[in-house]
């Protein structure tokens, strides 16, 4: 954002280009740093909370401890193995949600009886977490991948089919009757009108969903026990390894963000640019 | 995620056309009630994987007489008031701080991204270690859930008040306490009320998953504990009564309020009324 504040200040005199692109450079680099300074700061904090009191390392370990496990995890392909698994999960979920999801928020939602019908049910759905069916999960598939899948795919789903189908109902009415009488036939509605109508709309079910979803999974690993960052973190309490249960609480949120925002939000960004039309 | 008013407008009929509309949202209920109903009977399947409807109701009537129902649902409804309540006052007090102070807002943007991405269930292992099993655990954790929420909702609330506002207020006599008091407050309002809604929803998330291991009663308790005798009828029933409270919670205290807040201060037309009845 500030980024872009500096160069349009600087006027392109001849010979000035090298000082712009040092100014460019040096804007950069104070982004950077007023995103790594507030860390730095906690990593203190964090520090002199273990060196003042008398913590052993199965309460609190120290920065240092903890990145040593971190090295040690990453070289020994362990945290590589836990990731890749939630990965993968995370993945799978939202590929099988959106492609079951998205066509069943579009039968949906062309019809207002059927939209209007399912609304409640649909919040009744999300008020009961997926995690909550976990119980049920593990009666009827076991301690197994399928377990955590099902209750991922239940908690990513709903919100999609959700948000779709509202998506395909706030469409003005207008817009169909329009190219309906310029001889449109179904097929030519959906691709012209609705799926581009629906699309911000679902991309923020798709958002809220990976929200939500992410934090199943890792309930759900805990308990299912089956690999993932979910099993390191809760399988490290069990020893009081302190130290691999913080390297594994960061490495999800980093995850996490990393998903977010190289994924999912320039998806939002695209869409909505693209279609011109706002969120919320 | 309140529906615009368009999207579920109830089409003008007659009276008939009304009451359809009206018992419409029951339709899905039944369905799956009758599916299950008919396909219990035609399959038979063993009760402990799939438990027919009249076995759920009676294992709820029982329990609900014999008060245990009560104690977790009770047990349950504390902890979020509590992890709630304070969450939502700690997520609007510092949401005004950060939302007032531009350094601050930009020194915690980091942190707030990061936390918020680890915020709730992902805390359990440290915190069985920190606080022990039980309400300490569980409260933690929703606060945990709803503070950030509340929070960023907050943050951007009173960072969109529009500023000639607050320069009329100003420009008026009015003091830096009296431009808080009527003019952020009011603006931000509506979006704190957002945000303590959908906290509501991951919070209630984030305490049946903290009930599954970390405490010894409550609703998630009580369908984890009945998963290792295979009484999947009380985890239905439990998971059923889950919905509900989050759908009764919805509509009945979050909704309401939000509603009148923004009639009260008059900032957005109250276009959901309509289908609300």
């Amino acid at each position: 954002m500030s980024a872009t504040a500096a160069p349009t200040g600087v006027r392109p005199r001849p010979g000035s280009e090298l000082s712009a692109l040092a100014l460019a450079g040096l804007w950069r680099m104070v982004r950077w740093l007023k995103i790594l300074v507030p860390f730095a700061v906690l990593v203190a904090v964090w520090w002199a909370i273990k060196a003042s009191g008398d913590f052993p390392d199965n309460i609190l370990v120290s920065p240092l401890q903890a990145w040593r496990t971190f090295v040690h995890l990453v070289s020994h392909g362990v945290m590589a193995e836990y990731a890749s698994t939630s990965l993968t999960m995370i993945g799978i979920s939202a590929l099988i949600s959106t492609s079951i999801g998205v066509p069943i928020g579009f039968a949906v939602g062309v019809n207002r009886y059927a939209a209007h019908s399912l609304e409640g049910f649909l919040r009744f759905l999300q008020g009961i977490s997926g995690i909550a069916w976990l119980p049920l999960a593990i009666i009827w598939f076991g301690f197994s991948h399928t377990t955590t899948l099902v209750i991922v795919i239940y908690t990513l789903i709903v919100p999609i089919v959700f948000n779709t189908m509202i998506g395909v109902r706030a469409i003005p009415e207008n817009y169909v009757l329009a190219l309906r009488s310029l001889g449109a036939g179904r097929m030519r509605l959906v691709t012209d009108v609705y799926l581009p109508g629906a699309l911000p709309s679902i991309v923020v079910g798709l958002r809220l969903g990976m929200g939500y979803g992410w934090r199943a999974l890792i309930a759900a690993e805990m308990l299912v026990r089956k690999g993932g960052l979910g099993d390191l973190i809760f399988g490290a309490r069990t020893f009081g390894q302190i130290d691999r249960i913080i390297v594994g609480m960061i490495t999800i949120g980093c995850l996490y963000i990393v998903v977010d925002r190289l994924l999912v939000q320039p998806i939002e960004n695209v869409t909505i640019a693209r279609w011109g039309l706002l969120r919320k | 995620m309140s529906v615009p008013a368009a999207i579920m407008r109830r089409p003008a009929h007659n009276a008939l056309g009304r009451l359809v509309w009206r018992l419409l949202p029951a339709v899905p209920f039944v369905l799956i009630l009758l599916a299950w109903a008919i396909g219990w009977a035609v399959f038979h399947p063993n009760k402990a994987t799939l438990p027919s409807v009249g076995d759920v109701l009676e294992v709820v009537w029982t329990r609900a007489r014999d008060g245990e129902l009560g104690t977790h649902i009770f047990a349950s409804l504390w902890r979020l008031l509590l992890g709630a309540g304070v969450g939502i006052v700690t997520g609007i007090i510092g949401g005004f701080i950060a939302g007032l102070y531009r350094n601050v807002s930009e020194f915690l943007n980091p942190l707030v991204v990061f936390f918020n991405a680890i915020s709730g269930i992902v805390w359990l292992p440290l915190m069985i270690g920190w606080l022990g099993i039980g309400t300490a655990l569980a409260v933690f954790l929703i606060w945990n859930t709803v503070f950030f929420i509340v929070f960023q909702n907050t943050v951007l609330g009173v960072q969109l008040v529009p500023e000639v506002f607050e320069q009329g207020v100003r420009a008026l006599g009015g003091g830096r306490f009296e431009t808080i008091r009527s003019v952020i407050l009011p603006g931000a309002l509506p979006y704190i009320l957002t945000g303590i809604r959908s906290g509501l929803g991951f919070g209630w998330r984030a305490l049946i998953a903290a009930e599954l291991v970390g405490t010894p009663n409550g609703l998630g308790q009580m369908i984890f504990a009945a998963a290792d005798y295979h009484r999947s009828d009380i985890i239905i029933a439990g998971c059923l009564i889950i919905g509900a409270i989050a759908i009764a919670m919805d509509r009945w205290l979050l909704l309401p309020i939000e509603r009148r807040t923004i009639e009260r201060w008059g900032l957005v037309i109250d276009a959901t009324r309509e289908d609300r009845t």
